[in-house]
Formats: C-alpha cells, sequence, structure tokens
C-alpha cells in the first residue's frame, strides 16, 4: 500500500478522461495560436505556459503525483527544476537566446 | 568461485568493489609512476610523446572512474545497509549488476593497451580533437564505449542506494538520525544519477559524430565547441563531488569515535553536504575560464565557485571542533582522517585561488592545477578511504590491521605525497604547463621535477606498505565486534557480519544509536552479543528472539548482461555481428533479469519504512535523471536552433498537421494505460489485456507515424549528416522514440505474463510502473512537440 497525501484521494475513470479531454483542447489550441498572426509578440510564453500545463496534467493525475508521497515528488520535480535551469544556462551561456530575437 | 560470480549479497559485492578497485588504482599508479619518471630529469626520452599522452589519459580516467569511484562503491555497498540497520540493498542482483558492468568496463578500458591504442586525449576528451579528423583510430573510442558502460554501472547503483537510503532505514531512524556517511552516500547518489545523464549525452554527440557522421562538434557545419566542454563539466564538477563527499563521510565518522565525542554540529555537517551537492552543479564553468565565455558568465560563475567554499569550510571546522577537547586515541584511521582535513584544507586554498577568473588565467592548465586537484583527490579522497579503510578493514574482514604497520603507511604516503604535489604549486607558478611530455633544462623546473619524482616513489611505498599490512593481517589478531568503541550500528553485529547483517533489526535510539545504547542515560546493553560490558546504571538483556527473514538468492543473470553489453561494445570497434550478438544477449539476459523473481511471493510485496513501493520509488527516481537526458538534448536542439550553414530549415521541412495527429495519439495512449492500471488495480484482467494492448498499439501507432516522417525528411534532403538542425532532430527524436519502443515492448511483456495468468492483483505496482515510465516518455513528447514543431 502505497503511502499517500491525507485524505487517501485516487482520481477516478472520469477524471482520466477530462484530463485526456483537456490535453486534446490545449494541444488543439497550441496549434492554432501559431497561425494566429496577432499572438505573435507573445506567441513563445504562450505555447510554453500551454506545453506546461499539459505536462503537469499528465504528472498529476497520470502519474498520481498529487495523490502520491511527497518523497516522490522531491524526487522528480527536483531534478526536474535543475534540470531546466541548467538547460536554460546552457542556452544562454551558447547564446541561444538570441535565435529568439532573430 | 560460483559463489562469488553469483553472489548478491552487499558485503560480498562491496569486496568485489574493493579488490577489483584496488587493482585498477595500482594500474593508475603505474601510469603515474611511469609520467614521473619521464619527466623526473629535463628532455627525457623514457616515453614519446604520443605515449606520454596516453598515460596521462588513462591515468586520469583510471583514477577517476576505475579506482576512486568504485573504492566509494566498496564502502558504500559494504556499510550502508549495515549503518541504516537493513539486512541488504533494495535491489541485491541490480547490486551485482552494477559491479560486473563496472568491472567490464574497466577491462574493455584497459584491453586499449593490447591493441596499442589506449585513450590519448585527456581524461575530459576535449572536442574537436576527439574527433575523427583529428583522432582516426579506435582510441577515443575505446574512450567513448568505456564511460558508456561505467556510466550505466554508476546510474544502476545511484538508484538502487538511493532507494536503499530512503525506504530501508531500521524504525527510529529517521533521517536526521542516520549517520553521516550514509548522507553523505545519499547525496552522492543523487549526484550520480543527476550528473551521468549530460555526459552520457554528450559522449552520444561525439559517438555518433565519429561513427554515423553528425555535426555536434563540427565547427565548419556551425557548431560550437563549448558545447562539449560544457557537457563534460555539468558532470565533471559534480563528479569532483562525488569522488570527495565519501571520504568527508568518512572522517565524519572516524574523528567522533577517536575523539570519544559526538561529531560537532552534526546537522550542519549534513546540511553543508547537501548545499555542497546542490550548488555543486553551479559551478562547473570555473573549468572554463580561458575558454572565451565573456566577462558575465565567467563572473557568474566566480561567484558561485567561491560561494560553495562556505560549506566546505563548515565541515573543516565542525571537524576541528570535534576533535577539541575529545579523548584522542591515536590510531591509524584517525592519522588518515587529520590527514584528510589539514591536506584537503591546502587544496581548497589554491582552489579558491582558481576561483578568481584573472588568477585562473594564469594558473589554468598549468601544474599549479595538477598541485590543487591532488592535493583535494589524494590528500582528500585517497587519505579518507584508507581511513576508512583502516577503520572499517575489523568489520569486513574480522581481521585488524597492525597499527604500527599502518602508521608507517601514513607517514610514508604523507612524506612522499607532499613532497611529489607541493613543489607542483612552485612550477606551476614558474610557468610550468600540464601535459607536456619533457622541459628544457634552462627552465628552472628541473629540481622541483626531480622532488615530485621522488614523492611520488614515496606514494608507491606507502601503498605497497598499505598492500603488505593487508597481506599480513589475514593471519593477524581477530577483531571483535566492537573494537573501535564505536558509535553506530555495524559495530553491533559481529565482525564479520553474518549473511543477513543482523539476527535482529537493531533498535535505534538516536544519532550515534549505537552510542546511546551502550552507555546513554536510557541505555540497555545485550552484552552477549556486543562483548562490551554494560557501563553504570546501565542493564543488560535478553538477546531478542530471530525474525524469519528472507535472503536474496544468487544470480547468474548480472553476469551474463554484463558480457552482453560488453560483447556488443567489442563489436562497435570490430564487427557489427557481435554488436547484434551482444545486444541479443543483454536483451536476453535482461527478461531473464526482470522475469527471475516474477512469481516468488516473497517479492510481490516491496514497501519500506514510508510504506513507499522500492520499484516504484525508483522509477521516479530514474524519471529524475530522465529529466537531465532529455533536458540535455532539448537543451542542445535549442542552442544549435538557426545555426545551421545550410538547408533545410525547420520552418521548411516539418508537418505540423501530421505531428499534431501522432502527438494526439500518444496523448490518448496514456489515457488507456491509465485505464489499464485501474483495471489491473480492481483485478479485472480481461479489461487490463485491453488496455494494455490498446496502450502499445497506439504506441506503435505514433512509432509509425515517426518512421513516416522520418522517411519524407530524407526524401526532402534532411539527414543526420546534412546540417546541425539534422543533426539534433534526429538524435533528440530518435532517443525519444527508442524510448517508446523499450516502452511498447514493456507493456506487450505485461500483456503476455496477463495471458498467461501471471499477472495478479498484487502485481498491479508492475502495470504502474510500467504506466510512470510510459507517461513520462507521453510528458517529454509534449515538451519536444512545443519547443521543436510549434515555437518558431
Amino acid at each position: 500500500m502505497t503511502e499517500e497525501r491525507p485524505g487517501g484521494e485516487h482520481a477516478t475513470v472520469g477524471t482520466y478522461v477530462l484530463v485526456a479531454l483537456v490535453l486534446t483542447g490545449v494541444t488543439a489550441l497550441e496549434v492554432g495560436v501559431i497561425y494566429v498572426r496577432q499572438l505573435a509578440p507573445i506567441i513563445v510564453p504562450l505555447l510554453l505556459a500551454m506545453s506546461a500545463a499539459k505536462f503537469a496534467l499528465v504528472v498529476l493525475f497520470y502519474m498520481h503525483l498529487r495523490y502520491d508521497s511527497r518523497v516522490l515528488t522531491f524526487v522528480f520535480v527536483g531534478p526536474l527544476i535543475l534540470a531546466t535551469g541548467l538547460a536554460v544556462a546552457l542556452m544562454t551561456l551558447t547564446g541561444a537566446f538570441l535565435v529568439f530575437n532573430r | 568461485m560460483i559463489g562469488w560470480l553469483t553472489t548478491v549479497d552487499h558485503k560480498r559485492v562491496g569486496i568485489l568493489y574493493g579488490a577489483t578497485a584496488f587493482a585498477f588504482f595500482l594500474v593508475g599508479g603505474v601510469e603515474a609512476l611511469l609520467i614521473r619518471l619521464q619527466l623526473a630529469v629535463p628532455h627525457n626520452a623514457l616515453v614519446s610523446a604520443g605515449t606520454y599522452n596516453a598515460l596521462f589519459t588513462m591515468h586520469g580516467t583510471t583514477m577517476v572512474f576505475l579506482a576512486i569511484m568504485p573504492f566509494n562503491a566498496m564502502f558504500f555497498n559494504y556499510l550502508v545497509p549495515l549503518l541504516i540497520g537493513a539486512r541488504d540493498v533494495a535491489f541485491p542482483r541490480l547490486n551485482a549488476l552494477s559491479y560486473w558492468i563496472f568491472l567490464g568496463g574497466g577491462i574493455f578500458l584497459n584491453a586499449s593497451f593490447l591493441t596499442g591504442t589506449p585513450p590519448d586525449v585527456g581524461w575530459f576528451g576535449y572536442a574537436n580533437l576527439t574527433s575523427r579528423q583529428f583522432t582516426p583510430g579506435p582510441s577515443v573510442d575505446f574512450w567513448i564505449l568505456s564511460l558508456q558502460i561505467l556510466g550505466v554501472s554508476s546510474m544502476i547503483a545511484g538508484v538502487n542506494f538511493i532507494v536503499t537510503i530512503v525506504n530501508m532505514r531500521a524504525p527510529g531512524m529517521t533521517m536526521m538520525r542516520m549517520p553521516v556517511f550514509v548522507w553523505m552516500t545519499l547525496v552522492v547518489q543523487f549526484l550520480i544519477v543527476l550528473a551521468f545523464p549530460p555526459i552520457t549525452v554528450g559522449l552520444i554527440f561525439l559517438m555518433f559524430d565519429r561513427f554515423f557522421g553528425t555535426l555536434f562538434y563540427e565547427v565548419a557545419a556551425g557548431a560550437d565547441l563549448h558545447l562539449w566542454q560544457h557537457l563534460f563539466w555539468i558532470f565533471g564538477h559534480p563528479e569532483v563531488y562525488i569522488l570527495i563527499l565519501p571520504a568527508f563521510g568518512i572522517v565524519s565518522e572516524v574523528l567522533p569515535t577517536f575523539a570519544r565525542k559526538p561529531l560537532f554540529g552534526a546537522p550542519v555537517v549534513v546540511y553543508s553536504g547537501v548545499l555542497i551537492g546542490f550548488f555543486g552543479f553551479g559551478v562547473w564553468s570555473h573549468h572554463m575560464f580561458a575558454a572565451g565565455m565573456g566577462p558575465v558568465a565567467d563572473s557568474a560563475f566566480s561567484i558561485a565557485t567561491m560561494l560553495i567554499a562556505i560549506p566546505t569550510g563548515v565541515k573543516i571546522f565542525n571537524w576541528l571542533a570535534t576533535l577539541w577537547g575529545g579523548s584522542i586515541r591515536t590510531t591509524t584511521a584517525l592519522h588518515f582522517a587529520v590527514g584528510l582535513v589539514g591536506l584537503f584544507t591546502i587544496g581548497g586554498l589554491s582552489g579558491i585561488m582558481h576561483a578568481s577568473p584573472p588568477v585562473d588565467l594564469q594558473q589554468t592548465d598549468s601544474y599549479f592545477v595538477v598541485a590543487h586537484l591532488h592535493y583535494v583527490l589524494i590528500g582528500g579522497s585517497l587519505f579518507g578511504l584508507f581511513a576508512g579503510a583502516y577503520y572499517w578493514w575489523p568489520k569486513m574482514t574480522g581481521r585488524l590491521l597492525d597499527e604500527r604497520l599502518g602508521r608507517l603507511h601514513f607517514w610514508v604516503l604523507f612524506a612522499g605525497f607532499n613532497l611529489a604535489f607541493f613543489p607542483q604549486h612552485y612550477l606551476g607558478a614558474l610557468g610550468m604547463p600540464r601535459r607536456i611530455y619533457t622541459y628544457p633544462p634552462d627552465a628552472g623546473w628541473t629540481a622541483g621535477n626531480f622532488a615530485s619524482t621522488v614523492g611520488a616513489f614515496g606514494i608507491g611505498l606507502g601503498v605497497l606498505l598499505f598492500a603488505i599490512n593487508a597481506w599480513r593481517s589475514r593471519r593477524g589478531g581477530l577483531a571483535p565486534a566492537d573494537p573501535w568503541d564505536g558509535r553506530t550500528l555495524e559495530w553491533r553485529t559481529s565482525s564479520p557480519p553474518p549473511p543477513h547483517d543482523f539476527d535482529a533489526i537493531p533498535p535505534v535510539l538516536g544519532r550515534d544509536t549505537f552510542w546511546r545504547e551502550k552507555y546513554g542515560r536510557l541505555g540497555l546493553v545485550d552484552a552477549t552479543r556486543t562483548g562490551v560490558a554494560p557501563g553504570p546504571g546501565v542493564r543488560a538483556v535478553q538477546a531478542p528472539a530471530h525474525e524469519a527473514f528472507h535472503l536474496p538468492t544468487p544470480s547468474h543473470w548480472p553476469v551474463v548482461m554484463a558480457l552482453g553489453m560488453v560483447t556488443a561494445a567489442v563489436g562497435v570497434l570490430t564487427h557489427l555481428v557481435l554488436v547484434l550478438l551482444g545486444a541479443l544477449l543483454t536483451v536476453f539476459a535482461a527478461f531473464r533479469f526482470a522475469l527471475e523473481h516474477h512469481d516468488k511471493p516473497e517479492h510481490a510485496h516491496q514497501a519500506g519504512g514510508l510504506g513507499l513501493d522500492h520499484r516504484k520509488l525508483a522509477l521516479w527516481v530514474f524519471l529524475g535523471s530522465e529529466c537531465f537526458f532529455f533536458g540535455t538534448l532539448v537543451a542542445t536542439y535549442l542552442a544549435y536552433k538557426g545555426r545551421s550553414v545550410v538547408g533545410p530549415a525547420p520552418h521548411e521541412i516539418l508537418n505540423i498537421p501530421l505531428t499534431t495527429i501522432s502527438t494526439f495519439v500518444l496523448l490518448m495512449s496514456s489515457l488507456l494505460m491509465v485505464l489499464a492500471l485501474a483495471a489491473a488495480q480492481r483485478g479485472d484482467r480481461r479489461e487490463t489485456r485491453r488496455w494494455l494492448l490498446g496502450t502499445a498499439l497506439l504506441g506503435l501507432v505514433f512509432l509509425g507515424f515517426q518512421v513516416y516522417e522520418f522517411r519524407a525528411f530524407v526524401h526532402e534532403g534532411l539527414t543526420l549528416q546534412q546540417n546541425l538542425f539534422g543533426s539534433t532532430f534526429f538524435v533528440l527524436t530518435g532517443f525519444h522514440g527508442a524510448h517508446v519502443s523499450v516502452g511498447v515492448l514493456w507493456l506487450l511483456t505485461l500483456w503476455i505474463l496477463d495471458r498467461r495468468g501471471r499477472l495478479t492483483v498484487g502485481d498491479a505496482v508492475k502495470v504502474e510502473i510500467a504506466g510512470l515510465y510510459w507517461h513520462f516518455v507521453d510528458v517529454v513528447w509534449i515538451a519536444i512537440f512545443t519547443l521543436v514543431y510549434l515555437v518558431p
């Protein structure tokens, strides 16, 4: 029996289907916004935010992290944040962010 | 012999690591002595320039990966379960596997001598010296492949020990009651699982450049050679903390025992170790101050490097305060521990100098750095390891090392080491560069080099004295369970411990729990077990009845798997048939390994003290490291975006509508996967099979879309070798596809098991773990779809 957060919640099948629908919708939105010229100035942060939202939905609900032990959250989210930071640092050091401004 | 080949006992695996590490240490030592002989006098012709390059490359690679790391692994393996009151590690067979893979990798690396092509590009292998253009022979290939093999070994062990420490502590052993050595081990394992993926990716890039003509380190194609340096040192700097933190942990155990005082500020020592590990990921470019990163980057890393000295300094002061006012027993172990404190401080002081970029511009690539790194690695790591050897030898062998010979060993080593490396500070300040095979007589370096060579042989003599001491101990005095009046749990069982470590899981009364048990106000002493008479006000108790416990059974699959991996590596350098044979053998052995205990009831329940399943925790740790793996691939793709010298460019070729459909397919596969898990958890086998098969089929559909896309791109002129976009795109999405393929295989295996009635409700955790892997592959694609396909 895994250690779970207080409340002992579990996602239901209905939750899983709802998440799938949201993922589909956000994916459609992501593809749609790249064709909207008016959004060009904010397209990158917009896409990143939507992608992050999808990422979080899958991790929290499908991977059950919302309902599981905080040890698992620490073991995954810590490296995720560190890896993201290192990736950004690497891109900065190699001048990659200049590309976005071209 | 068969027993040693198939052992899964953590103590035996530890001894295997130690013996093998010592053998490689001697090899690395001989390489060092040859280096020093060549440099003893000016214009020496003992070895050629090419041979000299190979010697310093192999010396560095051997000492880092084949000596110090496995020496540390010896202590991790033998002691961590004992220190936390466990009977073994979380995954005993994986533990054996990591050893045999390490042995295979070490032998493979040194086999390069037999072919006359040892690696000769430095232990850091800077691109593009390592390219096929400048190093056409197989020397670099030996280096790449052996490092990849050794990386697998370290990663497996890292996951194993994280799960062991988090999940298998005896009741009452909270995290802050753990011995500091265990804490340092935990930090090191996190460093390993997170730092190895970047160098794995860097080596993949190098391997693909050399074998498939990709352009990751091809300047003419727009590549940046700094990329290799960044990827190497993002690993390389945490690596030096991987090398030193275990020694810090050893000192933190030895000093309190022989001062008969608790470690001063133990929580602060723990926090500083954690901070060192964390900050260690933020200082890597201090190895690149001369690489032209610019003043902003130089300043940032300089500040970070100076900051990291603070927690290290905290430890030094805590150790000194531990000794202060203590009842000191001057054992050999204490000599080495105190030696570490002094010598590492010297190495740390030169390190602080390197933290200043203007100062480092003079010192980098000079013998000043060689002096620094040897003061921290020999004065630090090696002295710490010898402290641990003298401290825990009785526990591991049941024999005592001779203290007089041990002290002679210490002083000979101390004198030899300082004679070898202190003059190198001056040699560096006088301008002597690193990695030169000879020098002119009028440079003013002759006396320093000669002294250094004499000192090196002093080190050799010291090591010989240790070997003699170890050999003679076979007939030496028998060691009692607790020869040093120790403070921690390993001294509570016999020397050496029985196969099951403890007859009964020991009580944990606090930090230094065994000391509290012997002498604390509330201490209870089992005199019959420890051989220690109860102190005043302490009452003896009956030994508790033996508990029923399950000992892990020996297995030959770890050896077979390791053999398969090495065979495949040999095949890379010889013939494709061997690659296929080796890969098949590895995959076959992996399946047999995974299913060896599948149906056994004693393996069904694998939860630890926190209620977490070992396998689930292990998978999450692995996914954390995968964040680094894919993060590095994605960062490289984005770093190289827009730098291709020739087309086609992404906007000319990427098919967003098609990829949107494949993305939808993969997202839906995640839905089917959670439905499969829900069905498995309620015992509905038919539904489990339906959704598992559905997930696997959608995965295959996704792969089909990828194959179609790849073929279309190749048809339109985009290949691995065409431009940077081709290289980065195909490698990133290709590795993602490989992960999907592994996932499909995994799911189909579960489906087949279920069809054969071999997947029960109790096996739902296995479906859960497969699901976690599958969902992670899905979220990686979510990131790739956005960053590669959608971001303009």
